[in-house]
């Protein structure tokens, strides 16, 4: 049984079409890696897929639940989302970034979601910055703290919009390995990004998204060595190219 | 020739009256406390649903927000004065001033406040990025509880320095309640000069409520300063 079904999904913004008739199915503890060129509707994909963006026809099931018949809120609760431009919440700590959600929506007290949050900073290596405040982290930092945001809320899926593109080259690496274990874990990962290194060495399926539609689709291996579609490598070997 | 001189200045008359005058700054820092506080309680929601709000609610709001911004605050306050049903509420005892003309003129500065306010609290809502608001959904919280929790908090902090402003402008401009005899600071002032044969120390009582009215916002905006950096959020800019 799939944990997230993306069935003939359309969207556009005003008379620009951005998704045309996308399928697709994920089960548990799988990573699927999407990538395209910029404007291919990836973002837009995982926005539908936590309804910050509603889609225009089609039906996405999480759970074999159709998420429109779901309440948004607790759709979301289950549906994790790390940003690429992090999106902590400015005025609180690292801590704070992640007990607001633990306390106002699962109702933890206050002592519960401190102890929850400190785990899960240690667990992406922050430990110690639990009282420091986003601007006076690094980008790496700021986003694994958004990595542990999204986790500590216990969701059965993440969706990762490009996390690492706003970053400098040298705080990429820190990201990645957290993204890295946390695949290794078996946590359900969807992922939007330019990582070839994460995509090969991570993704179960890679998604080649170009114009709004599904060019081709697989394993890792198949995509990168001996894809289908001529789009498909020729973009492929330029990110590769561009990534070394 | 002798040149002319100014004339004497007669600084013990306003020791004299000192008594006047504080009570004066009383009911000035009575009025403003009012205002401001009426000013917020409509300003701050009204910001907020000018930038969150759609159809006839947020249109009355930025219409009434239109009207009182265009209007001079002496006009508001006289048109308040005649033409609202106000009744006489009696006297003050101690301050001395009349209750109808100290609501009329809290009406009249509060209102006009709001109308400045939301557009102070407008401006630092939408100063906050929407991904912050984003963040927020996309953990499971309520449009409500999201704005509650992750908006309001940081458009507080970016509006005291609009407020700060507006603090400032609401006290001196308490002094157009003299327009109906409300017994604030500027009136008791001019009722002390315009006794027979007091018309010599006009420049010495208008310099003392200068100096009153300088000292009541350069301490309370030094205060205010300091809540600001109390509350400045670390390694941020704001």
């Amino acid at each position: 049984m799939s944990l997230l079904r993306v069935d003939s999904v359309d969207k556009s913004y005003g008379d620009e079409p951005v998704l045309h008739d996308v399928s697709f199915g994920m089960d548990r503890q799988q990573v699927e890696v999407v990538v395209g060129p910029s404007g291919s509707g990836k973002s837009t994909l995982l926005r539908c897929v936590n309804r910050l963006t509603e889609i225009d026809n089609g039906e996405i099931y999480l759970d074999d639940e159709e998420i429109h018949a779901v309440d948004e809120n607790d759709l979301r609760r289950r549906v994790g989302m790390v940003f690429q431009d992090f999106n902590l919440f400015a005025h609180l700590t690292a801590r704070g970034n992640i007990t607001l959600g633990l306390r106002e929506v699962l109702d933890l007290s206050k002592a519960e979601a401190d102890a929850k949050a400190d785990d899960y900073l240690d667990r992406v290596g922050l430990a110690d910055q639990a009282e420091s405040y986003p601007a006076e982290l690094s980008g790496g930092q700021q986003q694994r703290v958004g990595i542990a945001r999204a986790l500590a809320m216990d969701p059965e899926l993440i969706l990762f919009d490009e996390p690492t593109s706003a970053l400098d080259p040298e705080l990429i690496g820190e990201v990645l390995t957290v993204m890295e274990d946390l695949a290794e874990e078996g946590m359900t990962m969807l992922c939007v990004t330019h990582e070839m290194g994460f995509a090969r060495s991570a993704a179960d399926t890679i998604t080649f998204l170009d114009d709004g539609e599904i060019v081709e689709r697989g394993a890792p291996e198949q995509l990168f060595e001996n894809p289908e579609h001529e789009r498909t490598g020729t973009f492929l070997g330029e990110l590769t190219g561009l990534h070394q | 020739m002798e040149p002319a001189v100014l004339q004497a200045t007669d600084w013990g008359f306003i020791l004299a009256n000192w008594d006047t005058l504080a009570l004066g700054g009383v009911v000035t820092v009575l009025l403003t406390a009012t205002s401001l506080t009426l000013g917020f309680a409509l300003g701050f929601p009204s910001g907020a649903i000018e930038v969150y709000g759609e159809g006839w609610l947020a249109d009355i709001v930025s219409t009434a927000g239109v009207l009182l911004r265009g209007t001079p605050i002496v006009v508001l306050i006289v048109l308040f004065f005649f033409a609202l049903p106000i009744p006489r509420l009696g006297t003050v005892p101690v301050v001395d001033m009349k209750l109808n003309a100290f609501v009329t003129a809290t009406l009249a500065l509060g209102l006009r406040s709001a109308a400045y306010q939301s557009q102070v609290f407008r401006g630092s809502i939408q100063s906050i990025g929407e991904g912050q608001l984003e963040a927020a959904r996309s953990v499971g919280m309520t449009k409500l509880q999201a704005i509650q929790h992750v908006v309001f908090p940081q458009a507080v902090r970016r509006s005291l320095p609009g407020f700060q402003n507006e603090f400032t402008i609401v006290l001196k401009d308490t002094s157009v309640a003299f327009a109906i005899g409300l017994a604030e600071l500027l009136t008791r002032a001019e009722r002390l000069y315009l006794q027979p044969g007091r018309d010599t120390v006009v420049i010495e009582v208008i310099i003392t409520i200068s100096a009153i009215y300088f000292v009541l916002t350069f301490t309370t905006n030094r205060a205010l300063d300091y809540v600001h950096s109390q509350y400045a959020i670390p390694g941020g800019n704001q």
